[in-house]
């Protein structure tokens, strides 16, 4: 048993004041003359043992009246399993909001269900509980009762991934640090699987975690990523499948193309090139569980390979849960580069730029000046630049690069190996037998060989670690030399597209330098949000903290037991009327029996 | 119309004189209330006339005398005189306690009755003594029926000084010896004494042919205990000594007093004496009115 006012306790004192009356009374009382004193000898006599009942019976009654009263001010609360008041206690509410939150489910959203379950929660707390409240975005927020009923209330479903592992770790850790006797976390979440995945969260001992839990799994399928390449854009699909039906399904795509942005950079571009190209892949399942992934390729039209910014939107066919099944994208198509090879760039790449004109991805000109790094880097506004072929030509050329204010130089001939370049696929493997270590600093590194830099950029200069030579490199000989070269001239050197991608609303957002668009980003639904199997309940516990920590349990079990371990009721009242039927008693017994 | 006095509070009619003036007062009220003299019965063997008295039965009126001077007068009979009666008065210090300060104490209120009652046996020409008593016989006044005896035995009332204790059962059985006619005997007592002693001094003198009459006087304020919330009382004849707290024995000690009458009464009942239970605070009207 607690008390709210246990400072009261100390007018517990106040229940010695009968004995102690009774004590203090004993003084001598007046003497008067009455003749009869043998009858009263006898009544007394008589009624010896009935006054001694008495009094002791009064002093009890009194006493336990003052004590009564005294402990009804200090507001007892007693345990109860049922209804009633509860201890302070420090509670955070993670309302799970994410995107995957909006799947409708038995004829509604999951939000709204678990919504219901976060009014309630707050309906229980009092004044002397502090209470947070955590949405998708992982921002705690806290403020009164009403307040946070209204945040509740006005609560959409959003476009945040929440990772509950560390939200729950961070709502452990919030709640603990209060100085009040309960502590709880409720989770008001779907519960997805992949929002598990991150490990085990750190719950202190003493904090409970009140898992909501999850509901039925659902079937989902969604966009989780568009990429456009040499042409053709790649649709990623991910989602969800109930247990058992892993038979690969044809999925019907739609691709809108909205259009090019005009783009200064890019050299004028296209215009127009609008239009809806249906495709239908293939989505297998795939990984564990009911997972499924699946990739969908779908051709673009030729006026959409026009330089320039382009975007468009993938859309799936309606289902349960909707942010997921249309995804924006965006491309861009970069102009022909106006190259000119310097003569001592050697004449495996004079054959590939041949190669690319006639097929016209270059053209004529200086835009891009391929070097054989016998003289200084050429004065175009982009370079790429070999090592020389006679070292002792190396020093010079690096002087070349520093008055150009390129960080990097050509240094000690570097071991042989085979190039490793994550963003060129085509290089990987590629034997390296000779070249210069490249020293410098900060720059993009784009290929190494042996874990040394072997391909750079810095601002408008490649530097390469070896010739483009079959002396140096096996790489002339190679199947994917000439669209190697085509990606150093059209992108590398000119600066690839930069397109991200980000959670939030589905969108599009360009981003500019001075007058010219240096990249997007590409808003959209984390694709993790689109696979909606729940999580076990031995997931959530593990994941949660363990067993001692974590219950999972349906909405009226959470009702029962949220703020359970704290749960009390206030007797105060019960004790009023206990003292309104010891003062009665004491009435009677004072009146009653003289 | 003037008030009658016997019908008045005690203490309002003490107020108005000694004991003489208070018991003829009494006496005038009270006769003039009884359609019959009180007492005694009329015996065949004419002794006299005297003159009618209100409240004397008219079948005893001459209405020879009447019819020839037009005066009313009753016939007396020879036995009326023959009554002796004494009037045993408890002078003991129990007997001088009043309750509040405007009640008579036991003492004055059985003086004023014992005066009372003596005037209207005189009247009736019945020889009527008093002996007053404590632990001794104070006071002893022959039974006579000759002028002055009233006086004189008001004089015995007022010449017997509060008492110091009570051995009542003693002096009864002393004046066992000084009644040796028989006649009327009337116990004037608070009673605080051993019932059974007392009962057998009493059974005693019924026993020789005496009618005996007890009045138990008490003041009301023993009948209803009352007082501070705590309280040593002590009998002031034994300075017994006992502390209690009126309120809640108030109930306990009622029964007890009550007991203690029916005691009482039963036991009178029982050897044939006649009881009667009188509170001070009951006007001397009534308390006559019982032995009628």
């Amino acid at each position: 048993m607690s008390f709210l006012h246990p400072l009261a306790l100390l007018g517990l004192a106040a229940a010695a004041i009968p004995a102690l009356l009774h004590l203090l009374q004993r003084r001598i009382p007046p003497e008067l003359d009455f003749p009869p004193v043998r009858y009263l000898s006898a009544a007394e006599r008589e009624s010896a043992r009935r006054l001694k009942l008495r009094h002791l019976l009064l002093m009890i009654l009194r006493t336990a009246l003052i004590a009564v009263i005294v402990l009804a001010a200090a507001r007892p609360l007693i345990p109860l399993r049922g209804g009633g008041a509860h201890q302070p206690t420090a509670v955070v509410i993670i309302l799970d909001n994410s995107p995957s939150s909006g799947a409708v489910v038995s004829a509604g959203p999951v939000l709204d269900r678990l919504r219901v379950a976060a009014r309630s929660s707050l309906a229980r707390t009092t004044s002397a509980d502090r209470v947070w409240l955590m949405l998708c975005d992982g921002v705690l927020r806290g403020g009164t009762r009403e307040a946070l009923l209204a945040i509740i209330d006005s609560t959409h479903a959003g476009w945040q991934r929440l990772d509950l592992v560390d939200a729950v770790g961070r709502a452990a850790r919030i709640v603990d640090a209060q100085p009040l006797p309960g502590r709880e976390v409720h989770v008001l979440s779907d519960l997805q699987r992949t929002a598990l995945a991150s490990g085990r969260a750190d719950v202190p001992r003493g904090v409970r975690i009140l898992a909501l839990e999850p509901g039925s799994a659902v079937t989902n399928r969604g966009i989780a990523s568009v990429t456009v390449s040499e042409g053709a854009a790649v649709i990623e699909l991910g989602g969800s499948t109930p247990a058992g039906r892993d038979i690969p399904q044809p999925v019907p795509v739609t691709i809108r193309i909205g259009g090019a942005r005009r783009d200064r950079a890019g050299g004028g571009g296209g215009g127009g090139g609008g239009g809806e190209i249906a495709a239908r892949g293939l989505a297998t399942p795939g990984g564990s569980g009911g997972t499924m992934r699946s990739a969908v390729t779908v051709s673009l039209p030729v006026q959409s390979l026009a330089p320039g910014w382009w975007l468009g939107e993938a859309a799936l066919e309606p289902d349960e849960l909707r942010v997921d099944d249309r995804r924006p994208f965006a491309w861009r198509v970069a102009p022909a580069a106006r190259v000119t090879a310097t003569p001592g760039s050697g004449s495996f790449v004079a054959a590939a730029l041949a190669v690319l004109q006639e097929g016209k991805r270059v053209s004529e000109g200086r835009d891009v000046v391929i070097s054989g790094g016998e003289a200084a880097p050429p004065n175009a506004p982009h370079a790429i630049v070999q090592p020389p072929a006679d070292p002792a030509l190396v020093g010079q050329a690096n002087r070349g690069l520093a008055a150009r204010g390129v960080p990097w130089h050509w240094g000690d001939v570097g071991t042989p190996g085979n190039l490793v370049a994550p963003q060129l696929p085509a290089l990987d493997g590629t034997p390296v037998a000779r070249r210069y270590r490249l020293d410098g600093a900060s720059d993009e590194v784009l290929a190494t060989v042996n874990g040394e830099p072997w391909l750079v950029r810095s601002g408008n200069v490649l530097l390469l670690g070896s010739r483009l030579d079959t002396a140096w490199t096996a790489l002339p000989t190679a199947p994917g030399f000439v669209p190697f070269i085509d990606a150093l001239v059209n992108r590398i050197v000119i600066g690839e597209a930069d397109v991200n991608s980000a959670e939030g609303a589905p969108r599009v957002e360009f981003r500019t330098r001075g007058t010219d668009t240096v990249g997007a980003t590409v808003f959209g639904p984390d694709p993790r949000e689109s696979d909606l199997t729940p999580a076990t309940p031995a997931l959530v516990t593990t994941a949660f903290g363990g067993r001692d920590r974590v219950e999972v349990l349906s909405a009226s079990a959470l009702s029962a037991e949220r703020f359970s371990g704290t749960r009390r009721a206030d007797a105060s009242a019960i004790l009023l009327i206990l003292a309104l039927l010891l003062a009665a008693i004491e009435l009677a017994v004072a009146t009653r029996t003289r | 119309m003037a008030q009658r006095l016997d019908l008045l509070d005690p203490a309002e009619v003490a107020r108005l004189g000694g004991i003489e003036i208070v018991a003829e007062g009494v006496v005038e009220g009270f006769l003039a209330g009884v359609h019959r003299s009180p007492f005694r019965g009329f015996s065949v063997e004419f002794t006299e006339h005297r003159a009618y008295q209100a409240g004397d039965e008219l079948r005893y009126l001459d209405w020879r005398i009447l019819g020839r001077s037009d005066r009313l007068f009753v016939k007396q009979f020879e036995e009326e005189t023959n009554l002796r009666a004494m009037i045993l008065l408890d002078a003991s210090r129990s007997m001088a306690w009043q309750g509040t300060p405007e009640r008579l104490t036991k003492r004055a209120y059985a003086d004023r009755l014992a005066a009372a009652l003596a005037l209207i046996l005189l009247r009736q020409r019945d020889a009527t003594g008093l002996v007053t008593f404590d632990e001794q016989v104070r006071q002893v006044i022959p039974a006579r029926v000759k002028a002055g005896q009233w006086t004189r035995i008001v004089r015995g009332l007022l010449d017997t000084p509060d008492g110091r204790g009570t051995a009542a059962h003693a002096a009864l059985q002393r004046l066992t010896a000084l009644l040796a006619r028989r006649g009327m005997v009337v116990l004037v007592s608070d009673l605080l004494f051993d019932r059974e002693l007392a009962l057998a001094a009493l059974r005693y003198l019924r026993h020789r042919g005496h009618q005996v009459i007890v009045f138990h006087l008490m003041d009301p304020a023993e009948v209803k205990l009352t007082g501070p919330p705590e309280v040593r009382f002590r009998d002031p004849e034994s300075s017994v000594s006992v502390v209690v707290r009126p309120r809640e024995l108030a109930r306990a000690y009622a029964n007890t007093v009550q007991r203690e009458i029916a005691a009482w009464r039963k036991a009178c009942r029982r050897h044939g004496i006649s009881y009667h239970h009188v509170q001070t605070d009951m006007p001397f009207g009534l308390a006559l009115r019982l032995l009628t």
